[in-house]
């Protein structure tokens, strides 16, 4: 098992727990799609990961290691990479800039350069707005550029929280057809979606988290299929053809 | 800012800042260098440039310090509001060095620079914790409690001040060591911060500024790397410090420790272009020329003040970047002026 989330039980501040004894498992070279209604502890659960927020209760193993205890540039160091909601570019500095950011923690500039070079090689678009300011590009094209940002690291897990979010639905299949190049390449993706359908369709796996704790999970396709969560999750209705409303 | 060109030098040399393929810059840098250099020579001819040897040395302590102060004002995102205390520090530690143990200043201004810098590590692990209007509230009640302490400090003076020594040079080159000097440190300033604003260093203390919770998801060691650079700005204000003591003969709290001084840094470095290499010194040359030409024309009535305040609000209104700032934002910049 790649990543093992045990029991977690998280929260900010003095808040109350929103996640409230979550379990879960990853396995290599899988796609996972979390889904779960507003407030069900989606994004909470991915900051638990990666380290922004220590859990009150249980532990997270990656590799068998516990890492739940670890700063986050120590989590990033390990190989789990977060693209966070609000894609975290840095807005006032160019396309190259904020891909040096992505590989910040290696010693090696050149190396970090070469990895840049891979990544522009991927999305070419980013090596044409290479010295342009991050603000200046559009939102598929700042998703695109926190994508290949967190390629940089060349993670073993990569998380995306809502990587949809404000996408055209054109451009939001754009966004996942480029997950699916980072899943050939060999790499573990755990994304969360409120755009339930699209996340599902392009994983292998899916987790349905409710009220802090893993309310069901199994093979993507038959959670899109399945009728009980299609009524609580998906909406009621069958999707038109190619439609993205969830 | 010229996409075109800036493409240019990226695809030459990925990752270096292209000084090769900027001429202008170059040329304009070198000769601006080796005229500053003889200038003081022409005192030697006419004997009246005094005045104007004391402006020029004057603008370049500014230019050091207003350049030190963007590490962490600029780059970072940190306004102190605190930095003539690392100016009071090197004054007086060379000034008691001089005083006490007669070492001339330009000899202790390296070690008052250290010295300033290590008090900023100091300062810096307990103000550095806070953020925004908090740390500027912090670096102010830094100088008054340094200013406390100097004026209850009997061995420096306490709040008569100590008086230094007066070098005793013919006046036709009484002005060349401090000019010299002042150069000196101006230039190491301004190579310090290009050299940062080009680093990686530089580069997560720019994402500081931006954004400090995605520098930590980046992998920054936010705090180290804002103490760093509280410290580091610190250095060359610790030796400009020691330099203009020794050039006014004499140290008071009252002169070296009021927020007016420190205000001066941060106004020059917002008129020129917070974040900018050039930005600080732009800013403060034109800063102090304004000033001083108010001065001239409205005495030290309060309406220089005035003045001076009535010109940083003209240019912030059309160059709400600064000076250099806008201009580049604009692909205006003329060539010789981007350090970038």
């Amino acid at each position: 098992m790649l990543l093992e989330v045990q029991n977690v039980h998280a929260g900010y501040g003095a808040g109350p727990s929103i996640l409230q004894g979550l379990s879960m498992a990853v396995e290599k070279g899988q796609s996972y799609c979390i889904i779960g209604p507003n407030g069900a502890g989606k994004s909470t659960l991915l900051k638990v990961i990666c380290g922004l927020l220590h859990p009150r209760q249980g532990q997270v193993l990656f590799k068998g290691n516990p890492i739940h205890t670890l700063r986050t540039d120590q989590i990033l160091m390990q190989g789990i990479s977060f693209v966070p909601q609000d894609r975290s570019l840095f807005p006032d500095m160019t396309v190259r800039e904020n891909l040096r950011m992505g590989g910040y923690i290696l010693k090696d500039r050149k190396e970090v350069e070469r990895r840049i070079d891979a990544v522009y090689e991927l999305f070419p678009l980013l090596k044409e707005r290479g010295n342009q300011l991050a603000k200046t590009l559009s939102g598929g094209q700042q998703q695109m550029l926190a994508i290949g940002r967190s390629m940089v690291l060349r993670p073993e897990i990569i998380m995306l929280d809502e990587p949809s979010l404000g996408l055209a639905p054109k451009i939001a299949r754009q966004i996942f057809d480029s997950i699916q190049f980072l899943k050939q390449g060999g790499m573990t993706v755990l994304l969360v979606e409120q755009n339930a359908r699209l996340g599902l369709k392009s994983a292998d796996w899916g987790f349905v988290l409710d009220l802090g704790k893993m309310s069901f999970d199994g093979p993507a396709d038959s959670i899109l299929a399945d009728e009980r969560i299609q009524e609580l999750y998906l909406g009621r209705q069958k999707p038109p053809r190619g439609g993205e409303t969830a | 800012m010229s996409a075109a060109a800036n493409a240019k030098t990226e695809l030459q040399s990925p990752g270096l800042p292209g000084s090769a393929s900027k001429p202008a810059r170059k040329w304009f840098l070198a000769a601006l260098l080796i005229a500053l250099l003889l200038f003081p020579l022409t005192n030697l001819v006419s004997g009246s440039m005094n005045y104007v040897l004391f402006m020029m040395l004057y603008i370049f302590m500014y230019i050091a310090m207003a350049s030190s102060w963007n590490i962490i004002g600029g780059y970072t995102g940190y306004t102190s509001l605190g930095h003539n205390v690392f100016f009071a520090i090197g004054a007086y530690f060379s000034g008691v060095m001089l005083v006490y143990f007669k070492i001339s200043p330009y000899l202790t201004a390296p070690l008052a620079g250290l010295l300033a810098m290590g008090v900023g590590l100091l300062v810096g692990v307990i103000s550095l914790r806070t953020r925004g209007p908090a740390f500027i509230i912090s670096t102010v009640a830094m100088i008054l409690l340094v200013k406390i302490t100097f004026d209850n400090w009997d061995y420096i003076g306490g709040s008569n001040g100590l008086s230094l020594p007066i070098p005793d040079l013919d006046v036709t080159i009484s002005k060349f060591p401090p000019y010299y000097a002042m150069l000196l440190l101006a230039v190491g300033a301004v190579y310090l911060s290009y050299r940062i604003r080009h680093s990686k260093f530089g580069l997560g203390l720019r994402a500081i500024s931006q954004d400090e919770t995605k520098a930590e998801v980046a992998g920054i060691n936010t705090n180290y790397y804002k103490i760093l650079a509280f410290a580091i700005s610190a250095l060359f204000v610790g030796m400009a410090g020691s330099i203009w003591g020794y050039y006014l003969t004499y140290l008071r709290p009252n002169i070296f420790l009021t927020v007016l001084m420190a205000a001066q840094l941060v106004l020059m470095t917002l008129l020129g272009g917070k974040g900018t290499v050039a930005g600080p010194v732009v800013g403060a040359v034109v800063f102090i020329l304004a000033n001083e030409f108010f001065v001239s024309q409205l005495g030290f009535t309060e309406l220089n003040i005035v003045a001076t305040g009535v010109l940083m609000i003209v240019v912030l209104l059309f160059f709400p970047e600064g000076i250099v700032g806008t201009l580049k934002e604009r692909g205006k910049l003329p060539q010789f002026l981007d350090w970038e």
